[in-house]
C-alpha cells in the first residue's frame, strides 16, 4: 500500500490519492530530519532546517508531526522497521541457524552502510534525543533477540547458556556499529561481518565452528595476529 | 598553602573534586558511617571559623556536584535547573556560578567524579587477583556493586550522561572503551590457534555487550537486579578466551 513512499510523486499529482501524497510527504520529512541530524547533531536541528531540507511548507510539517521530537520518533520507527524487514527477509532464505544469523547480520550491516544518515540518527543521535528515543533504541535491539535465541536449539550446551546471552551479544554488535558511525566510518561497517559473526556464534557453537561460518562469509580471511 | 592536615587531603582528594560527598548524600549509600568518609566532607560544621578558603571552596564544589546528582535523579537531566542544584547543595546561586558556568559544566564535573571513582574501584578489585579470569570477575563485581549501591550515580553516569550533550557523550564513549584493556589482557598466554579466532574487535564487543546489559537495567530503574548479572557477565566476557565450559566454571564458582 505505501511501499512506494520514498519515491517522488508522479507528475499530475491531483490523480494521486491523498493517502499516497501524505505518505510521501512523511517520508521526505523523515529523510530530511535524518540528514540534518547526522550533519549537525539532533540537538541543533530546528523545524525550519527540516522544512527547508524537505522542500515543504512549515504547515505541512505540523500536519504530519506535532514537534521535532515527534518527528524524531517517527524516523526511528521508520528505520527500525525497514532494517528489521531486511534482516528477517535475508535470514528467511536459509535453513540452518548459523546461516540465518550470517545473512541477517549481513543485511543489517548493509542497511546501515546504505542509509548512513538514518542509521546515524537512530544509533548515535537517538542517545541524545531524550528518554523516549533512548527507550526505542533499546527496544530496537530486542527485536534481534528472537533470531539469536534459536541458536540455543542447535548448541550442544544450549540448555546451560546464560539467560542474558542474546541481550549481551546484540548489545556488543550495536556498540561496535555505533562506534563506527560516531566517527563517520560507515563505509567500513560491512567489512565487520566476519568478526561479528564469530563474536555472535562462538558462545553457541564454539570458536572453531564459528570461524568456519565466518570464513565462508569472507573472501579475505584475517591474517594471524602478531605476538 | 598546604592543607595536609585537613581530612580532605588525607583522603587523597584531587583538585577536580571527590565522590565522597556525593556518596554521603546519596540516600541509598550504606557507608555513611564508614571512617573512610568523615562527615566533615559532606557539610561544613555550622559556625566553625578559620577554615582555609581553599577548603571551603572545595567543599562547596562537592556539595554542588552532590546536589546535581540528587536533582538529576529526581528530574532527569533536561528537567534539572540550577535552582534545584543550589537548593540541594544549600548554597547561593552566586556560589554556583563561582564554581561552574552552567548546568552542563556542573554535570561534566559530576560525571567525571563518578567515573573516576568507578574506575578506581574496578582497578583496585582487578589488581587484587593474580589470575586473569578471577581479576575480570572481581572487576565486574566491583562495578556492579558500586552501581547497585548508588542508584542515583548509576543513573547519572549510564543513562543521563547520554542526553547531556555531545561533550558528555564523547566522554561516556571514551570511558566505556577504556574498559577494553582489562579483557585484552586475557590474550596473553593464549595459543596461536585461539588467538587466531579472536578478532581485533572482540574486546570492544564484549565491553559494549556488558554495558548494554547494565545500562538497560539502570534505565528501567531495576538497579537491584545488577548484582545478579555477575555470573552471566563473567561467562559472556571470558568465553572468547577460555571457551564456554571453562568460562562457565569461573562464572559459577562463587
Amino acid at each position: 500500500m505505501a511501499s512506494n513512499s520514498t519515491t517522488r510523486p508522479l507528475p499530475g499529482r491531483q490523480q494521486l490519492s491523498r493517502e499516497f501524497i501524505a505518505q510521501h510527504q512523511r517520508a521526505r520529512i523523515i529523510t530530511a530530519l535524518a540528514q540534518e541530524s547526522s550533519e549537525q547533531g539532533y540537538q541543533q536541528v530546528t523545524v525550519a532546517d527540516i522544512v527547508s531540507r524537505a522542500g515543504i511548507a512549515r504547515n505541512t510539517f505540523y500536519e504530519n508531526f506535532r514537534s521535532k521530537e515527534d518527528c524524531f520518533l517517527a524516523t526511528q520507527e521508520f528505520a527500525m522497521t525497514a532494517a528489521l524487514e531486511r534482516v528477517v527477509d535475508a535470514a528467511g532464505n536459509f535453513d540452518s541457524w548459523a546461516e540465518r544469523v550470517r545473512a541477517g547480520l549481513a543485511a543489517f550491516l548493509g542497511y546501515v552502510a546504505e542509509e548512513p544518515a538514518l542509521a546515524r540518527t537512530c544509533m548515535v543521535e537517538a542517545l541524545s534525543a531524550g528518554p523516549a528515543a533512548v527507550e526505542r533504541y533499546e527496544k530496537s535491539q530486542q527485536a534481534f533477540v528472537s533470531l539469536f535465541k534459536l541458536g540455543r536449539d542447535v548448541s550442544p550446551h544450549g540448555g546451560e547458556l546464560p539467560e542474558t546471552l542474546e541481550e549481551a551479544i546484540i548489545g556488543g554488535v550495536f556498540w561496535i556499529v555505533y562506534q563506527r558511525l560516531a566517527i563517520g566510518e560507515e563505509a567500513a561497517i560491512p567489512e565487520l561481518l566476519p568478526e561479528l559473526i564469530e563474536f555472535a556464534l562462538t558462545p553457541y557453537l564454539g570458536a572453531e565452528q564459528a570461524r568456519q561460518v565466518s570464513a565462508a562469509a569472507s573472501d579475505n580471511p584475517r591474517p594471524l595476529p602478531e605476538s | 598553602m598546604t592543607s595536609k592536615n585537613w581530612p580532605v587531603s588525607q583522603n587523597g582528594l584531587d583538585p577536580s573534586g571527590s565522590v565522597s560527598s556525593v556518596l554521603l548524600r546519596d540516600p541509598a549509600n550504606q557507608s555513611v558511617d564508614s571512617p573512610e568518609y568523615p562527615p566533615e566532607l559532606a557539610r561544613l560544621p555550622p559556625g566553625r571559623h578559620g577554615l582555609p578558603r581553599e577548603f571551603v571552596s572545595h567543599n562547596q564544589r562537592e556539595r554542588l556536584i552532590a546536589g546535581l546528582a540528587e536533582a538529576v535523579a529526581e528530574n532527569g537531566y533536561a528537567g534539572t535547573t540550577i535552582a534545584h542544584i543550589t537548593r540541594n547543595a544549600a548554597v547561593s546561586r552566586r556560589t554556583f556560578y563561582e564554581h561552574f558556568s552552567s548546568k552542563d559544566e556542573c554535570f561534566i564535573a559530576a560525571y567525571d567524579t563518578v567515573m573516576t571513582e568507578l574506575r578506581k574501584r574496578v582497578e583496585d578489585a582487578f589488581d587484587q587477583e593474580d589470575e586473569w579470569p578471577l581479576a575480570v570477575r572481581a572487576g565486574i563485581e566491583a562495578m556492579l556493586e558500586f552501581l547497585a549501591a548508588e542508584p542515583h550515580l548509576a543513573r547519572l553516569s549510564m543513562v543521563e550522561a547520554l542526553v547531556a550533550g555531545p561533550v558528555v557523550v564523547e566522554r561516556y564513549d571514551a570511558a566505556i572503551q577504556s574498559l577494553a584493556p582489562y579483557f585484552a589482557a586475557g590474550r596473553k598466554g593464549l595459543s596461536k590457534d585461539v588467538l587466531a579466532g579472536l578478532s581485533p574487535t572482540t574486546e570492544e564487543a564484549l565491553v559494549g555487550g556488558m554495558v548494554s546489559l547494565i545500562s538497560r537495567r539502570i534505565f528501567a530503574d531495576r538497579t537491584e537486579e545488577l548484582e545478579a548479572l555477575l555470573p552471566d557477565l563473567v561467562e559472556f566476557t571470558l568465553t572468547p578466551y577460555l571457551g564456554s565450559a571453562e568460562a562457565a566454571k569461573v562464572a559459577r564458582a562463587a
